[in-house]
């Protein structure tokens, strides 16, 4: 018993921050709920409220669909991030 | 009348008086299909996460508007048509919470468009001091 009390207990940061909508164009917001990879990290992970869950969830396929964020990152595009700077 | 958001994605090698003429066409349209535009925000250009048809940047426009639902699929059918904008997105706003959201991001842009005017005219008063000096 107390091993499991190890860690923090999770909650909804988006509970916390009072969110009332998940804005897609936000990646500020979604990034909480992100993997390093950019893949939609689960519940249990992350401790998300199921309703702030599925409005996250819906907000990340649009920004994908945008280009605000990216579908995935791959070996490709880590090399192509370090000259970020350069290009701009 | 259903409250919407309106994300486009236009091509980041247009000039300045280009992209104010298609963004104009665009208001244009919307309004003939009987919408009401209540704000918009232009996000500026971008880098986008990944190639879109060979283009490594984009210019974000979002508009906020009310429209009879009939009038969705009309401007989507023409931005599809049109080659500038290489990305759109359509959200509908139904539920309290979300229009409320909606009702929001109005009011901030209308604030902050408010707020540049302001700064500008300072920017004026400040140039004639100096040449007056």
């Amino acid at each position: 018993m107390a091993e499991k009390r190890k860690f923090a207990r999770k909650y909804c940061k988006y509970c916390e921050a009072k969110i009332e909508y998940v804005d897609y164009k936000d990646a500020k917001i979604l990034r909480h709920s992100l993997s390093e990879r950019y893949k939609i990290m689960p519940r249990r992970l992350t401790g998300n409220c199921k309703r702030h869950q599925e409005m996250v969830e819906l907000a990340i396929k649009r920004a994908r669909a945008t280009a605000v964020i990216p579908y995935i990152i791959d070996t490709k595009k880590v090399v192509a991030v370090p000259f970020e700077q350069l290009q701009q | 009348m259903r409250h919407y958001e309106l994300l486009v994605v236009v091509k980041p090698t247009l000039t300045v008086e280009e992209l104010q003429a298609k963004l104009g066409f665009l208001k244009e349209i919307l309004e003939k299909n009987g919408a009401v535009i209540a704000a918009t925000l232009d996000m500026g250009t971008r880098k986008l996460a990944y190639q879109i048809d060979k283009f490594e940047r984009g210019t974000y426009v979002v508009f906020y508007f009310t429209a009879p639902t009939a009038a969705i699929a009309e401007v989507e059918r023409l931005i599809r048509i049109t080659e500038e904008f290489i990305r759109f997105m359509t959200v509908k706003f139904e539920n309290q919470k979300e229009l409320r959201f909606w009702n929001k991001q109005v009011e901030k842009i209308t604030k902050k468009s408010d707020a540049p005017a302001v700064v500008e005219t300072k920017e004026i008063v400040e140039d004639t001091v100096t040449t007056e000096a």
